[in-house]
């Protein structure tokens, strides 16, 4: 049954649904993962209604909590668990869970090329796959994933250059770009 | 690509913001979003009121479980150090909200005083010590005093689902475990 208290949750909170969903499958790379993780943030910010009710912007607030969320999670899980992946397994992998590469509009070529971006975003570190997709790709701000985040902006443009700068030797390896090795 | 970055991107940022950018959007499943909109609202309703009633409770449930756990070992513990391996067969037991830390006191008697007694406090998947992040199991070595020893452990769970903390006391060749159920609600 719907109440008033489900229904004021749900007026502040679904604007926000789209880019939080997004947010979730960049910081995870995964859907299940990252559904999991949207449906845990919903959860507890249910739990926060009170103080979601007071804050002007509720999307970055939204955004930071499964940000804390999502980095809780990924500590547990190192601690708890060491395995090893092998690189070559990593291609293609949830790339077809992506919309629209299986449009009509989406060519072998530019279906090819996706597939080697998300094979070399998967290879760089959990920090700069997510900082790179959130600014080049998601169009965050450098203050946005600075709020997000906690890192200094200063920390975030170097990293974005490096992060580009690796993506661009990764994809240089296999004659995807003509990568120039000083970068 | 924004003018913010102008200043500190070159062209080979550019070439590849402008490949990151062809980079497909994930969007969720229809219904998705709505599933999960009718979780959250249970599921949070439900930890509300939990929440709820352990306030209203808490404290005497607290009080009570401390008391108990009090006269459960030092009846089952008063043979320390020459401790019984066997495990008490009731099981005292908590509940804990997610994600809040919960100081649990479990209190050890010995009838003398032990300068090397090891506690190992082994934990359910979901339920950590505040300050051991992650670790399953916490041993420390510790000296006993005669009479009852106290000792606070801030439990936090991180998962629903709760489990058995076992609290296993050793000294010598002898030791005793000490069962607590936590529940998460």
């Amino acid at each position: 049954m719907v109440n008033s208290t489900d229904t004021a949750f749900e007026k502040l909170v679904r604007p926000h649904f789209e880019r939080l969903y997004r947010l979730a499958w960049r910081l995870t790379s995964q859907k299940a993962e990252a559904e999991d993780l949207f449906q845990e943030l919903l959860i507890k910010a249910y739990g926060k209604l009170d103080d979601l009710v007071r804050i002007d912007a509720p999307g970055p607030w939204l955004a930071r909590m499964m940000y804390n969320l999502f980095i809780d999670e990924r500590r547990r899980h190192a601690r708890r668990r060491l395995h090893t992946v092998n690189e070559g397994d990593l291609a293609g992998q949830g790339l077809d869970d992506l919309p629209g590469t299986d449009s009509p509009d989406w060519n072998n070529e530019r279906r090819e090329r996706i597939r080697t971006l998300h094979a070399a975003l998967l290879r760089l570190s959990d920090e700069h796959r997510l900082i790179v997709l959130l600014h080049d790709t998601e169009g965050y701000k450098l203050d946005e994933i600075h709020d997000l985040t906690g890192v200094p902006i200063g920390t975030v443009k170097s990293r974005l250059h490096r992060a580009r700068a690796r993506l661009r030797e990764i994809l240089g390896e296999n004659g995807t770009f003509s990568a120039d090795p000083s970068c | 690509m924004q003018n913010e970055n102008s200043q500190f991107e070159d062209q080979d940022d550019r070439e590849i913001a402008a490949l990151l950018k062809d980079y497909p959007m994930p969007q969720a499943s229809a219904d998705f979003f709505d599933r999960a909109l009718v979780r959250a609202t249970h599921e949070g309703s439900r930890r509300q009121r939990n929440r709820w009633l352990m306030t209203g409770f808490g404290s005497a449930v607290a009080a009570g479980l401390v008391l108990w756990m009090v006269g459960g070992f030092l009846l089952s513990s008063q043979d320390l150090p020459g401790v019984d391996p066997a495990v008490d067969s009731t099981i005292p037991g908590v509940t804990i909200a997610l994600e809040e830390p919960h100081t649990v006191k479990l209190v050890f008697a010995s009838v003398e005083a032990l300068d090397t007694a090891t506690l190992t406090v082994l934990l359910p998947e979901g339920i950590e010590i505040s300050g051991f992040p992650g670790q399953r199991e916490v041993t420390w070595e510790t000296s006993l005093r005669a009479g009852k020893n106290l000792l606070p452990l801030k439990l936090i769970a991180t998962s629903p689902y709760g489990g058995e903390v076992l609290a296993t006391l050793r000294h010598d060749d002898r030791g005793r475990t000490f069962r607590l159920r936590v529940d998460v609600g």
